[in-house]
């Protein structure tokens, strides 16, 4: 069909979907500091606890994508049971697509750029109605649900959704810094880790009632007074307890939250000079980590995929059985504590293993497979990401221009080409640098605590860079800075 | 234009050791934060962090008692 475009088809769509009205004016600092804290705060509130479940359900089928859920701000059995990742993935994809002109956009129409956000979000909605019948369907809150029931929780699960696509797209509109999902990822993730490591709440751990804290240094002080164990017992469990968060995980993530940050400076200079103004050199600095934390992102958001898709035709068409047909050939989910499903061979190589030496033994094929695809794709989607992110060669070559600078000792006309080779590779090697770092956690069995810590890690820091330079800008007058000290060049 | 940047990467997949020999010259290039640098990183963005993991967490406590009432 001639002139057909798949961002048209949501033309039909576009009086019912709602949407976020940009800012009148430039908003205050003060403001969008309020905003993007606000808008993490009201994300983590809105992880409510699903109603119109049974409260001691026994589920036929567990948590299959827990490796996943840390990367996604995703919390099991609440309203964002699949958290940002329908935003965030297809936000992710959709730019890619676009950018590599597989879907037709012109942004330099006004019309076009809103029928691509509308397409976006429909895409956003229809996913979390999808995964949220395939769970419905698969089990994973009980057998026998009523169909009022199942209409409840797709009423709670999908509405919960679409909340949480506004809520990212107020940030995205301007209202505060950087975008929507690394703000709630950020909150997100520096909430799970606190809440890992001094966690106060209890949680049962077995059938006789024994509680254990969620936080692995809580645990650990709780431990000397616990009357069911020996305190060598319990300060060993503290370290290897299998269940909730131990002590060894919180430090290799506090360990890679530190690598993490030794990586964000790191950069090259490159020598530039003024062509208009005589002797007055300076450098321009390309950072390794000019994706940040994207590459990853993106890796996980196809695992995401893969695991979905696994998960639907492993329990809707195979019924989790290992004499089916289908599971003989993805493997099936087996029940781990209770709480996790993890998938057998072959399905497995595409996921982190639980545990060091027990995947060594177990599934040794997932230490290669795993980080393999990690790397690959993570690499691949940020050498592509950096073409068309708005700061590629060719970009930075016209402001270049604008501005009246060149490298020095190089030609003007080849400023493109020249910047090209530092930015694509440091793109690629940035990503391969955080995709290693990853997969390091992982492997050891942080089970997408690594990840996490990554995305953090990274997503914190780029929020800071830019509050910094906003304060530094037009902070002046701020009622913050008293907390915020006086603008300083960090 | 476009069929260069094909060109480089088919190179970067197919040989993963160039990659990786071209990866480690350009970080061994890098300018590297010093330690003042990096404990001002370091410090910075774990004060953020555990502020705001702290909120978060306290947000978060309150779900407990709401469970109890709705589930």
């Amino acid at each position: 069909m001639a002139g057909f475009r798949l961002i048209d088809t949501v033309k039909p769509f576009l009086p019912f979907l709602p949407e976020v009205e940009l800012p009148y004016e430039k908003l205050q600092f003060d403001d969008k500091v309020l905003y993007t804290v606000f808008i993490g705060l009201i994300y983590l509130f809105a992880q409510l606890p699903l109603a119109g479940i049974e409260k001691d359900i026994v589920p036929t089928i567990n948590d299959p994508i827990y490796f996943l859920r840390g990367a996604f701000a995703a919390e099991p059995r609440s309203l964002l049971e699949f958290g940002i990742f329908p935003i965030f993935s297809t936000g992710l994809i959709m730019q890619l697509l676009a950018g590599l002109k597989v879907i037709k956009v012109n942004f330099k129409l006004q019309k076009d750029r809103e029928l691509f956000q509308s397409f976006t979000k429909l895409m956003i909605f229809v996913q979390y109605f999808i995964f949220a019948n395939v769970f419905i369907l698969a089990g994973y809150y009980g057998t026998g649900l009523t169909i009022f029931q199942i209409a409840v929780l797709n009423f709670q699960l999908v509405g919960a959704g679409v909340v949480a696509t506004l809520l990212v797209e107020i940030i995205d509109k301007g209202f505060g810094f950087t975008s929507g999902p690394m703000v709630i990822n950020t909150i997100a993730i520096a909430t799970n880790t606190i809440a890992d490591i001094i966690g106060v709440s209890q949680i049962k751990i077995d059938d006789e009632g024994h509680t254990e804290a969620q936080g692995a240094l809580i645990n650990l002080v709780q431990g000397f007074r616990a009357k069911h164990k020996t305190i060598l017992g319990s300060i060993v469990s503290a370290f290897n307890r299998d269940y909730l968060p131990n002590l060894t995980t919180a430090v290799i993530v506090l360990i890679i939250g530190a690598v993490v940050c030794y990586f964000q400076n790191f950069r090259v200079e490159l020598p530039i000079r003024s062509t208009r103004a005589r002797a007055s050199n300076t450098v321009y600095p390309v950072r390794l980590l000019n994706v940040a934390s994207l590459s990853l992102s993106f890796s996980y958001s196809l695992l995401f995929y893969i695991h979905m898709t696994a998960f639907a035709l492993l329990t809707l068409v195979g019924k989790n059985d290992p004499s089916n047909i289908v599971c003989k050939i993805l493997g099936h989910y087996e029940n781990v504590n209770n709480i996790l499903a993890v998938p057998t061979f072959p399905l497995s190589m595409f996921a982190p293993p639980r545990s060091f030496f027990g995947g060594l033994v177990q599934a040794p094929l997932s230490f290669v497979v795993f980080p393999a695809f990690i790397i690959v794709t993570g690499v691949w989607f940020a050498y592509k990401w950096q073409g068309i992110s708005g700061q590629s060669a060719r970009d930075l070559a016209v402001d270049f221009k604008e501005q009246g600078l060149t490298l020095a000792g190089r030609r003007e006309q080849n400023v493109a080409k020249e910047l090209d080779k530092p930015i694509s590779l440091a793109s690629a090697t940035g990503a391969a640098v955080l995709a290693a770092i990853a997969i390091a956690g992982e492997l050891l069995g942080l089970k997408g605590k690594a990840t996490s810590m990554v995305i953090g890690i990274c997503g914190g820091f780029s929020l800071l860079e830019l509050i910094t330079l906003d304060y530094q800008q037009n902070g002046s007058g701020s009622s913050l800075s008293q907390v915020l000290g006086a603008p300083t060049n960090m | 234009m476009a069929g260069e940047k094909g060109n480089q990467n088919e190179n970067i997949l197919e040989s993963p050791v160039k990659f990786f020999q071209e990866g480690n010259s350009f970080l061994s290039k890098c300018k590297k934060p010093n330690f003042k640098e990096y404990m001002q990183i370091v410090r910075a963005v774990g004060i953020g962090f555990v502020a705001v993991g702290v909120i978060g967490y306290a947000i978060k406590l309150i779900h407990i008692p709401i469970r109890y009432v709705i589930v």
